[in-house]
């Protein structure tokens, strides 16, 4: 017979004026290669239908599941029970808006993310549907697709404490978007574009380096590396900038 | 978030000063750093004889270095609280904000934040009177140190606290530029914080010793 687990698990719908936050337990025996996505299911189908959660691929790829575990933010599919203590406790990401119990709204905040860095390539060439689709480098399509992998998930966002501190700070999420366009040597953007995007305190000067976001991400994205490039890079535009006045 | 400042319009290209004020804030950082080890191996010198240290002393003193410089390092020491002070939560919500982080994630460099903007609040205060106090009674001269402090053991005391706290939040500083430049990589963290552990073990006693050397000179 596998360990008994007890699950702590944050309870609370917004949409119910009769509902107020709260913690439940749950007690659940673990099975061979158990992940958090299989016990939130069967806690769901066995225990309580009313149980909200997101998840999509199960996989660790469309970055619904994301969740406070034992105190860190994490992917509930890709975190296995056999790497936890018997008590669990899981909350929601924090920064995010609530939907209900474990599930936040990730997409609104990243959609406008997505606005404010203005996250598709800009360019003036016209598009032409039968040309060929032109070259690139592999060395850089590569280091492009290494920042591209980004899932979405908000974990990086959840642990960071400027995150949490200054709603308006894009998060090492964000600030890696605008690094991924920066390498694209298909956006026509300058350098003092993607300063007025990141050049100040609500981008890459407000990060104050506590790294959580590098020590949480799932998927082991280069966020320290990417950081420390931008706020050299966008401090040197600063610096321009700043004597060129 | 904010309404997107993004508009790519001529009007708009700003030249707005938070990049500045970054470097201006790391530079003054670094520039403490440099001071504080020159000013630990000064005093330090006592260790090796208070006639050394008498004959740095004086030799700042007679080249109106002292007199000058004093005041230029409370400039700096006050600039760099201004600098900072823009990310330190001084409502006590966002105080409550990152301590609850902290605990929450039981996080490393979280925790070490804290302590930076905590130390660094006390360091403020402790550190403008020990200048006071230094800079209103010249010359420096090792015996007299080491008479105030015998005096009034509440000095010895006041030191003992002033110099970790000066050394760690140095040191975490140190640490923090490093990464938040990016002068260390992903792959030199881990070094890096061994670095700047031993670093502060180092200082700290030295500054220690220098203490107590000052306690146990004959009067
Ligand atoms: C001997 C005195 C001091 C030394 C050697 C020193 C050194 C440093 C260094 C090297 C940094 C890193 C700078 C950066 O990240 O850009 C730093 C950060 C900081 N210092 Fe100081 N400092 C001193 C005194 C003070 C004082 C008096 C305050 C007063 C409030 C202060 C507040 C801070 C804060 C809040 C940070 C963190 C800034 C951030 O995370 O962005 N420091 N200090
Ligand atoms: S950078 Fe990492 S932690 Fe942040 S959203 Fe992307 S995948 Fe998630
Ligand atoms: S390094 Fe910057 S973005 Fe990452 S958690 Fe820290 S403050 Fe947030
Ligand atoms: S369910 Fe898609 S990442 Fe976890």
């Amino acid at each position: 017979m596998g360990r008994l687990l007890k699950f702590n698990i944050f309870r609370y719908n917004p949409q119910d004026p009769e509902s107020t936050p709260h913690m439940e337990s749950f007690v659940l025996e673990e099975t061979d290669s158990m992940t958090l996505f299989i016990v939130l299911n069967r806690i769901r189908e066995e225990q309580d239908p009313s149980l909200q959660f997101d998840f999509c691929c199960r996989a660790g790829i469309c970055g619904s599941c994301g969740m406070v575990i034992n105190g860190r933010p994490g992917l509930a599919c890709h975190t296995k029970t056999k790497d936890l203590p018997e008590e669990i406790t899981l909350l929601p990401l924090p920064v995010f808006q609530l939907v209900g119990d474990l599930s936040v709204d990730t997409g609104s905040w990243f959609r406008e993310l997505y606005d404010t860095v203005e996250s598709w390539i800009h360019t003036k060439k016209q598009f032409d549907p039968n040309a060929p689709e032109e070259r690139m480098e592999d060395a850089v399509a590569e280091s492009i697709y290494e920042l591209d992998r980004c899932i979405e998930c908000g974990c990086c966002v959840a642990a960071c404490g400027t995150a949490r501190m200054r709603p308006d700070f894009l998060g090492a999420a964000g600030i890696n978007k605008v690094g991924r366009f920066l390498i694209d040597p298909r956006d026509e953007r300058t350098e003092q574009d993607y300063y007025e995007i990141i050049g100040n305190d609500m981008g890459i000067f407000g990060c104050m380096g506590l790294l959580a976001c590098e020590d949480v991400c799932p998927k082991h994205m280069p966020l320290q590396d990417q950081l420390g490039f931008l706020r050299r890079k966008m401090g040197i535009t600063a610096l321009k900038n700043f004597f060129r006045k | 978030m904010q309404v997107p400042l993004t508009a790519n319009h001529q009007s708009l290209r700003n030249h707005r000063l938070d990049g500045v004020l970054d470097w201006a804030q790391m530079l003054s950082g670094v520039g403490l750093i440099l001071f504080m080890w020159a000013h630990m191996l000064l005093v330090g010198s006592v260790l090796l004889s208070p006639g050394i240290m008498n004959g740095i002393a004086d030799f700042f003193e007679s080249s109106g270095m002292a007199q000058v410089g004093g005041p230029l390092i409370f400039l700096l020491f006050l600039g760099h609280f201004v600098l900072a002070a823009r990310k330190i939560p001084f409502r006590l919500e966002g105080q409550k904000t990152i301590l609850e982080q902290a605990k929450l994630l039981h996080h490393q460099d979280t925790w070490l934040w804290v302590v930076q903007a905590t130390t660094a609040m006390v360091i403020l205060i402790m550190g403008a009177i020990h200048m006071w106090a230094v800079l209103s009674d010249l010359p420096i001269v090792a015996l007299k140190c080491a008479e105030t402090l015998q005096k009034n053991s509440g000095w010895l005391l006041f030191y003992l606290v002033l110099a970790p706290l000066v050394h760690v939040h140095l040191g975490i500083g140190l640490y923090r530029i490093a990464v938040k430049w990016g002068f260390v990589g992903r792959a030199g963290r881990k070094g890096l914080k061994r670095f700047v552990n031993l670093l502060i073990l180092v200082s700290v006693g030295i500054s220690v010793l220098t203490l107590f050397r000052f306690w146990f000179m004959t009067v």
